[in-house]
C-alpha cells in the first residue's frame, strides 16, 4: 500500500517538478514569477493534442513540435511583452503574465469550446506486477522520461558553458553584462526554455487526464507549492520539493482524508513560509538598507 | 501642476454631483441594465479594498478573494442562520472581512513579502474556498446558500431599485471613507511604507501597525462588497469566489490606474460593462480581456485615471505620485 502509493505519488511529482523547475528557470534569471505559466503548460498539452489527435502526427515528432512551438512562444513573449515594461513595478510583471494567460486559455475555449477531451494513450504499455505492487504504463513513462529530461537538463548546467552563464546571471545581472553576457537574449533564452519545459509537463499529462481549458491552474499552484518547499529559486529544491509534493498528496488523500488531496499544496505553501520561509533549499534573503 | 482652489471647490461639487445624479438611474434604465450596475458597485467597492493593500500599500497581496467570501458568507449565514435582518449584516460582513484582513497582515508582518506574499495570500484564498465546500452544515457545501427573501421598511430587497439606492449610499460612503483615510496621517504613512519601508520605521512611524490597518481596512471594505453581493446574487456559492474572481479585480486595478481611487472606480466600471456583451460566446471574454489588460500594460501603464490626469488637473489625487 505505502509503496503503491509513493510510486502513484512519484509520477505526479514528475510531472510537478517539470511544472516547478521551469517557473525556477525564469525566476532565476529574469527575477520574474509566471503567473500564467499553468496556461502554458495547458497550451503545450493542446498543440500536441491537435498535432496527434487532428492531424495524425505520431506522438514523438508532435511532442518534439509542440514543445519547439512553445519555446518560440515564450520567447515572443519576453521579446514583445516582457521587455516593453521592464523598470516597472513587479505586479505588472505579474499581470502580464496573467494576461498571456488569459489569452491563451481564451484561444483553447473559443476552438474546443466548453468540452473536455480525452487524450489517447501514447503507449499500450501493460503493467508490471511487482508481488502485489501495480505500476501502471503510464506511471513508467512518465517517471522515465521526466528523469531522462532532468538529466539531461543538470547535465548541460553543470557540464557546459550555459550552466556558467546562467550561474552569472542568477548572481548579477550587471556583471553578466560586464563580462560579455547579453542579459536581454538570455532572459529571452530563459523564457523559451521555461515555456518548453512546461509544455513538456503538459504533453505528458495529457495522456493520463483530461484535457479541458482551465487544466493549467492547478499545475500553477502545485508549481508555488514545490518551489517554496524546495526553496524560490533553488533547481535541485524545486525537483525535490515537487516528488515530496507529489507524495505526500497522496499520502495525505490515502491516509488522513481524501478531501486533502486538494488542498495539500495550499497548507504546504501555508506552512513552509510561516515556519522556514527560504524552504528545505533556499537561501535566506537578508534586507540590506 | 496641482489644481488651483477654484478647481478643487469644482472637484468637490463633482464629488456629490455625480451620485446625486445617479439617483435618477433607477427611472430611465431597464431592469437588466440595472442589475449589471448593481454588479458594477458591488465591482467598484472590491477594486477600491484590492487597490488599497496593492496599490497605496505596495505589497502583492491577492487574499482579497478571500475577504470577498468571508464578508459574502457572515451575511449568509448571519441571516439564514441567526435569523438577522440583511442591512444588519453588512457591518458584521466589514468585521469579518477586517479579521482576514488582519490575518493577512500577519503573512506580511512575518516578512514574507512580494512574490512569497503573493503566493500565500492566493492559498489563504484558495483554503477559505475548501472550507466553503467543506463545511456542510454551515455553509451548505457546493450548493452554497440561498437568502432568504426580505423587505426593508416595507420595500422588497428583492428589488433591483432597492437594491441600488442601499448599494450606492455605501459605495459613495466607503469611497468618501478611503479618502479621508488616505488624506489623514494614517494614509500618508502607507505611502510612506510603500516608498521605503526602513525609511518610514526611522521616522518614528509603526510600520507594523500601519501595514494591519491598511489591510484591516482593505478587509473591510472588501468584505462590506461581500455582503452586497450575497443580496445582489441572492446566492451564496464557493465557485464565486475562486482564482477568477481575483484575476478579475487584478485586472481593475491596473486598468483602472494603481494607487488611484478614481482609477478603482474606472477599472470596476470599464471591466465589468464591456465584458458584460461578449458573455454568451465561450472564450470570447477572456481573450478580451487579457488583451484589454496587455494593452494597457504596455500603452498606458499608470492606468485610465492617468488619462484624465492629463486631460484636467481636477483628477490628480493629491497622495498620488506618478
Amino acid at each position: 500500500m505505502l509503496l503503491q502509493l509513493t510510486i502513484s505519488g512519484l509520477s505526479q511529482g514528475a510531472i510537478y517538478a517539470l511544472v516547478a523547475l521551469s517557473l525556477t528557470v525564469v525566476y532565476r534569471s529574469t527575477t520574474i514569477v509566471n503567473f500564467g505559466h499553468g496556461d502554458f503548460v495547458m497550451a503545450g498539452a493542446f498543440v500536441s493534442y491537435v498535432l496527434t489527435v487532428m492531424l495524425g502526427v505520431a506522438f514523438l515528432p508532435a511532442a518534439v513540435l509542440a514543445v519547439i512551438a512553445m519555446f518560440l512562444l515564450g520567447l515572443c513573449f519576453s521579446r514583445g511583452l516582457i521587455r516593453p515594461i521592464r523598470g516597472g513595478p513587479h505586479i505588472g510583471y505579474a499581470l502580464m503574465c496573467i494576461a498571456v494567460g488569459y489569452v491563451l486559455r481564451g484561444i483553447a475555449r473559443i476552438v474546443w469550446g466548453r468540452e473536455v477531451l480525452p487524450m489517447p494513450s501514447v503507449f499500450d504499455m501493460p503493467p508490471v506486477f511487482i508481488g502485489n505492487l501495480v505500476i501502471t504504463g503510464d506511471a513508467m513513462f512518465i517517471i522515465g522520461t521526466t528523469t531522462v529530461l532532468l538529466a539531461i537538463f543538470f547535465a548541460i548546467l553543470a557540464l557546459t558553458d550555459i550552466g556558467k552563464m546562467v550561474q552569472a546571471v542568477y548572481q548579477s545581472q550587471r556583471g553578466a553584462q560586464l563580462i560579455g553576457i547579453n542579459v536581454d537574449r538570455f532572459n529571452d533564452m530563459a523564457w523559451g526554455v521555461g515555456a518548453a519545459m512546461g509544455a513538456m509537463g503538459g504533453i505528458l499529462i495529457a495522456p493520463v487526464s483530461l484535457l479541458h481549458p482551465d487544466l493549467g491552474a492547478s499545475f500553477l499552484i502545485k508549481g508555488f507549492a514545490a518551489m517554496t518547499l524546495g526553496g524560490f529559486g533553488s533547481l535541485h529544491g524545486a525537483v525535490i520539493g515537487a516528488l515530496l509534493l507529489g507524495v505526500s498528496e497522496q499520502y495525505a488523500g490515502a491516509y488522513i482524508n481524501s478531501a486533502l488531496i486538494d488542498i495539500t499544496a495550499y497548507l504546504i505553501i501555508v506552512f513552509v513560509l510561516l515556519v522556514r520561509p527560504h524552504g528545505l533549499f533556499g537561501h535566506k534573503t537578508v534586507v540590506k538598507v | 501642476m496641482m489644481p488651483t482652489s477654484a478647481q478643487l471647490r469644482f472637484r468637490t461639487i463633482l464629488f456629490w454631483l455625480v451620485p446625486a445624479l445617479m439617483l435618477a438611474v433607477p427611472m430611465v434604465v431597464n431592469p437588466y441594465v440595472l442589475f449589471i450596475i448593481n454588479g458594477i458597485l458591488i465591482f467598484v467597492l472590491i477594486t477600491l479594498g484590492f487597490n488599497f493593500v496593492i496599490g497605496n500599500l505596495g505589497q502583492l497581496a491577492f487574499a482579497n478573494t478571500a475577504f470577498f467570501g468571508i464578508g459574502a458568507y457572515s451575511s449568509a449565514i448571519a441571516t439564514t442562520s441567526l435569523g438577522l435582518p440583511w442591512i444588519a449584516t453588512i457591518p458584521l460582513a466589514g468585521l469579518a472581512g477586517a479579521l482576514g484582513g488582519f490575518l493577512a497582515s500577519a503573512a506580511a508582518l512575518r516578512g514574507i513579502r512580494l512574490y512569497y506574499l503573493a503566493i500565500i495570500t492566493l492559498a489563504f484564498g484558495e483554503l477559505m474556498r475548501w472550507i466553503y465546500v467543506h463545511a456542510k452544515s454551515i455553509t451548505g457545501g457546493t450548493d452554497g446558500l440561498s437568502m432568504p427573501r426580505e423587505t426593508l421598511l416595507g420595500f422588497s430587497l428583492t428589488d433591483d431599485r432597492v437594491k441600488f439606492y442601499i448599494f450606492l449610499v455605501l459605495t459613495v460612503v466607503l469611497v468618501k471613507a478611503t479618502l479621508n483615510l488616505l488624506r489623514s496621517h494614517i494614509g500618508r504613512s502607507i505611502m510612506a511604507v510603500r516608498e521605503n519601508e526602513v525609511a518610514t520605521a526611522s521616522l518614528g512611524i509603526p510600520t507594523s501597525r500601519i501595514i494591519v490597518i491598511a489591510f484591516m481596512w482593505s478587509g473591510f471594505v472588501v468584505g462590506c462588497a461581500g455582503s452586497l453581493f450575497a443580496l445582489h446574487t441572492a446566492y451564496v456559492f464557493p465557485e464565486s469566489f475562486g482564482m477568477l474572481q481575483l484575476i478579475v479585480s487584478f485586472a481593475m486595478v491596473i486598468v483602472g490606474g494603481l494607487g488611484s481611487v478614481l482609477g478603482s472606480i474606472l477599472g470596476a466600471v470599464v471591466l465589468t460593462a464591456l465584458p458584460e456583451y461578449l458573455r454568451s460566446f465561450p472564450g470570447m471574454e477572456e481573450l478580451f480581456f487579457g488583451l484589454i489588460v496587455i494593452a494597457v500594460l504596455l500603452l498606458l501603464p499608470q492606468g485610465l485615471a492617468s488619462l484624465l490626469r492629463r486631460l484636467s488637473p481636477i483628477f490628480i489625487e493629491r497622495y498620488y505620485r506618478e
